[in-house]
């Protein structure tokens, strides 16, 4: 018998060692529900605050019902801001049948194709902070938003812009990503309909951090106001590098903005002054909100905007689930369905037939005394 | 010369290596990954499982391509996440505005990415180990670069989204691949297959001698009538078109692209699984894939510290053994006296 | 007028980075000189400089009567430069050293598991998000006609200029330096007339570092924040600026590092920022094609 050559044998090994070592888990009376954000990487802050939001509203809900016969559990996965990631998570989340429902995702651009996964498999979607306005209107039923939409920040920032600051000339930057260039986009459109003269409007990369060439070619041409569509880190680069080179305009941008991380790296003295809009207004304000803070600050520390829209969506999906007969997929979906409104620390959120936010609420915030203040509502 | 014995297994062993062109030991090696292959989704019925081997043989494919250019042929490329990319956006694009559905598709992705390849290996004919290193490098970065920054055309940052699954026109009904992972799975293992024999074969034609002789010494080589450039070319052209046809697989599977998922970071773990399964071997490059995709996914509770791992084992692997799991103590690339 | 400010405003923003390219390219340029191998991991070492400064400059700020302004600028540097210089000699010893006979394969893959490793370990300790260095220095904006410069950068471009001009001096002057030159142009002559090659390797690693180190310091006050990742694509930016003054030659990697700085800074004004990055890998890649040796490199001619 001729002798299998040795490369083969170890071939074979090593082939039988890898599969020998899998495994499948054991049943356990659990409901999980799922977390997909960015959890690592420079937008890690928001994913985390998001996730910790969720985590509160299943802890919470644990403690509440003790004696029931089942227990909830997170799940988060991280997609880093990732279109591909976040299809990857979204197929992990599907294939684990312990999960009835995803708080999920971040970033609008990974929202969107996850949603689609999300739809095929019956799972239902909630997403806290995904903007974009096209992924309501992909018409997948199991997908919800509890933000409000970029065609209404969008706007509403254009309109203060205009009415309440009077500003004549803004230059627009975005990051080019779905979010950014979206809410960019509409701010412009919005902005040129109110009469505001558009200087220019340039993208940025993601992850850059060099502007100073970019804003230098700015400089000349005398901004009023730069607005910026896109998330924390570039914004606080942006208005740093802007002000080093002497470039007096006003900054603003959209929710992308909204955190203490944002300030902390354009320092407090630059930040000073910045506008924002939110999705959603003072939270400090709103009686429920209390309870929710102080008891996010004893496990987590400090609070950051999107943890209380993490929260709600959780709570939501809880209530869902808990008045689903029968906890699958399906009924779930159904039981969301049929939630006519819901009181959250956030505000009350109503869900229109695209999952849609009906009580779509933008909030103007502009840093003072290095914190982010509610100045008031957006008409 | 060892004995053997003349029965009726003899000639049927002679017969089948005529047939297939390749010795026993592939054919052992073959039989049990085809079993290994058809019983493994018997027993874990996992999708999520399945949809991880699914990945495991896209980076086989990918693994076998590179094998081509760096481990046959001997020209180091620290870029081939770029051709992977250029398969991938290719076929996104010509099937969401030319309509094009996936079978011709993967043909089509294949070819271009083949050229994208030896359009750039025209600097790489002249240049020589570190320099070319780092060129393929750079070409890698643009291409990044690129997708990221054409948005109209490659949808930015945001990739695009709607390709189509791969569809099978049965009679009386049109089966679509959709999001499930077992159509997938057997695709993708016949590809690498079919790939694996074909590159097995060339290993024993004229232009599989003329890559090892010019990874051995390029100066002898065209001392002895291999034309130098031809021969680089078709190394990046063959590698290409596998990048381009695995590229394919993943748009279509995924239903999305997006630049971030072809960074130098990919680049470099395909380099890796070829060199720790043993450069220039097909086997080691289907092995080499196979560990380095499932290890993740075993590590799953150390997934922060999994690169890190990944850093200090290639670490170890280099110093303690530099030819791989399947490879012979070989001269890797160029050595230091050649220029 | 202003086209002309315009154009000096970007020359300035370029010089700046380019200082840092600059150290950087030092580095790179010295070792490959010496061992014709490039360190991949030289980038990550530059990282690992910002992130120890962060460290200098939050523990330093802490010491109630403790150095502050400018003072604790350049002792955050110092300490930095240790670490780092450290961190070089300690991966050449146990990472290339073993390699130093085998194929040029082996250490280009360790080198990129070394960057992988410190790429890991640093975002593992720190945290994956970006850091912020604490506000040492009030920025303050220096109006010379219409072209602006802060404080900082005038203190980036005295340090890394005093830091070059040191260089210079040892390579040039000292017996170390004398052996450095020796084993770059003829390793089998250095050995023989006595230079300890072992040694001499280790300074090579512990000056690049060193440098990185600071020009990684610098960075970290410049941009304000840093990330594990930007160890790698200022690197390879150093590395062309290395390839673009010949590498294997000093000065030539101060003139590639500032060059760099100013095309990317002009490139990305006048054609598109969005293609910034992409700049450099064009330049290298033309000098790779077209003249390989570099602005002051030797003219290599092909061996038949």
């Amino acid at each position: 018998m001729k002798k299998i050559s040795s490369s083969s044998w170890a071939f074979l090994i090593i082939l039988s060692f890898i599969t020998g070592c899998g495994q499948g888990t054991p049943e356990k009376p659990v409901i999980k529900i799922g977390c997909a954000a960015p959890l690592t990487g420079d937008q890690a802050q928001i994913g985390i605050d998001t996730c910790h939001g969720v985590q509160l509203a299943i802890d919470q809900a644990n403690e509440k019902n003790a004696s029931s016969s089942y227990k909830f559990e997170a799940l988060s996965l991280d997609d880093q801001h990732n279109p591909a990631q976040a299809v990857n998570a979204a197929k992990k989340f599907v294939a684990d049948r312990d999960v009835l429902a995803v708080v999920g995702h971040f970033n609008s651009s990974c929202t969107k194709p996850a949603s689609a996964i999300y739809h095929e498999a019956r799972l239902t979607q909630v997403t806290a902070a995904s903007t974009n306005p096209e992924i309501s209107r992909q018409g997948f039923d199991t997908f919800f938003r509890v933000a409000a939409t970029d065609d209404v920040q969008g706007p509403r920032g254009a309109d203060f812009v205009a009415k309440k600051l009077s500003i004549k000339k803004v230059f627009v930057i975005d990051d080019k990503t779905t979010y950014g260039k979206g809410l960019a986009d509409e701010f412009e459109k919005e902005s040129r309909k109110l009469g505001v003269i558009i200087l220019g409007h340039e993208g940025i990369t993601q992850g850059d951090k060099d502007f100073s060439s970019l804003l230098t070619k700015i400089a000349p041409s005398n901004p009023d106001l730069i607005y910026f569509g896109g998330i924390y880190p570039e914004g606080a680069l942006l208005i740093r590098q802007a002000r080093a080179l002497n470039i007096r305009a006003a900054f603003m941008g959209g929710d992308g903005l909204v955190t203490p991380v944002f300030i902390q790296l354009a320092t407090p003295e630059i930040a000073e002054g910045t506008y924002a809009t939110m999705v959603g207004g003072d939270m400090k304000k709103l009686p429920s909100a209390q309870e929710f803070i102080s008891a996010y600050e004893k496990h987590y520390g400090k609070l950051g905007q999107w943890s209380a829209y993490g929260y709600d969506a959780a709570n939501i999906l809880i209530t869902a689930i808990q008045k689903a007969s029968q906890k699958d997929r399906e009924t779930v979906l159904r039981a969301m369905r049929e939630i006519p409104k819901f009181e959250g620390v956030t505000g009350e959120i109503v869900f229109d037939e695209k999952g849609d936010n009906q009580k779509q609420f933008i909030g103007i915030f502009k840093v003072e005394k290095g914190e982010f203040t509610y100045l008031g509502p957006a008409e | 010369m060892k004995q053997q014995g003349l029965g009726a297994g003899h000639y049927k062993k002679k017969r089948l290596r005529k047939l297939t062109g390749l010795d026993i030991s592939d054919h052992v090696k073959a039989f049990f990954l085809f079993t290994f292959v058809l019983i493994f989704p018997l027993f874990d019925k996992n999708p999520y499982h399945i949809d991880v081997m699914v990945t495991a043989g896209i980076f086989m494919l990918l693994a076998l391509g590179l094998n081509v250019i760096v481990g046959s042929a001997g020209i180091l490329n620290l870029g081939y996440a770029a051709f992977y990319a250029v398969g991938a956006y290719a076929y996104a694009l010509i099937n969401l505005h030319f309509k094009i559905p996936f079978w011709p598709g993967l043909l089509v992705s294949g070819f271009i990415t083949a050229l994208f390849g030896m359009l750039l290996a025209f600097p790489a004919l002249r240049l020589g180990g570190d320099y070319l290193a780092i060129v393929t490098l750079g070409f890698g970065e643009i291409t990044r670069i690129a997708l990221n920054n054409l948005d109209r055309i490659t949808g930015g940052p945001n990739g695009l989204l709607g390709i189509d699954h791969p569809t099978v026109q049965l009679p009386f009904y049109k089966y679509d691949f959709g999001v499930q992972s077992e159509p997938y799975y057997f695709l993708v293992f016949s590809l690498v297959a079919i790939v694996a024999f074909f590159l097995k074969r060339l290993e024993s034609s004229r232009l599989g001698r003329a890559w090892v002789a010019i990874r051995e010494d390029e100066l002898a080589a065209s001392c002895m009538g291999v034309n130098l450039g031809w021969v680089k070319l078709s190394a990046f052209g063959i590698g290409g078109f596998i990048a381009g046809i695995a590229g394919c697989v993943f748009a279509a599977k995924q239903g999305t692209v997006s630049p971030d998922s072809f960074d130098f970071v990919v680049s470099v773990m395909i380099l890796a699984m070829i060199v720790l399964g043993g450069l220039g071997n097909v086997w080691g490059a289907i092995l080499g894939a196979f560990v380095l995709s499932l290890l993740p996914e075993l590590l799953r509770g150390f997934d922060i510290y999994r690169m890190l791992l990944f850093g200090i084992a290639m670490i170890l692997m280099m110093i303690l053994r530099p030819q791989g799991i399947l490879g012979r103590k070989i001269n890797l690339i160029q050595s230091k006296t050649s220029s | 007028m202003h086209g002309q400010s315009i154009f000096l405003q970007q020359i300035v923003n370029g010089l700046t980075i380019g200082m840092i390219y600059a150290l950087i390219a030092l580095g790179y340029t010295i070792v490959y000189g010496i061992l014709q191998l490039i360190n991949f991991a030289h980038g990550e070492v530059f990282m690992v400089g910002a992130y120890l400064g962060l460290l200098a400059c939050t523990l330093l700020q802490a010491i109630p009567s403790g150095p502050v302004g400018v003072p604790l600028v350049i002792t955050a540097v110092v300490l930095s430069m240790a670490g780092t210089a450290a961190l070089g000699v300690v991966i050449e010893r146990f990472a290339y050293r073993p390699l130093r006979n085998s194929s040029r394969l082996a250490p280009l893959i360790t080198a990129i598991g070394v960057s992988f490793l410190l790429q890991n370990a640093v975002m593992l300790i720190f945290g994956p998000s970006d850091k912020s260095f604490p506000e040492i220095l009030k920025v303050r904006n220096y109006s010379f006609g219409a072209v602006t410069l802060t404080n900082l950068q005038i203190l980036i471009a005295f340090t890394s200029l005093l830091l070059m001009i040191l260089l210079h001096i040892f390579i040039k002057n000292t017996a170390t330096g004398k052996a450095m030159r020796a084993l770059a142009d003829d390793s089998i002559a250095a050995n023989l007339v006595g230079v300890n090659s072992n040694r001499i390797i280790s300074m090579a690693f512990l000056i690049g570092s060193a440098l990185a180190g600071a020009g990684g310091v610098m960075f970290g006050m410049y941009y304000n924040t840093i990330n594990f990742h930007d160890g790698y694509l200022i690197g390879l930016k150093a590395f062309t600026a290395a390839v673009l003054g010949g590498i294997g030659n000093v000065p030539g990697a101060m003139v590639g590092g500032l060059l760099i700085g100013i095309l990317e800074s002009l490139g990305a004004g006048y054609l598109s920022s969005e293609w910034k990055n992409v700049f450099a890998f064009f330049i290298l890649i033309l000098i790779l094609l077209f003249r390989p040796s570099g602005l002051f490199g030797p003219r290599i001619m092909k061996k038949v």
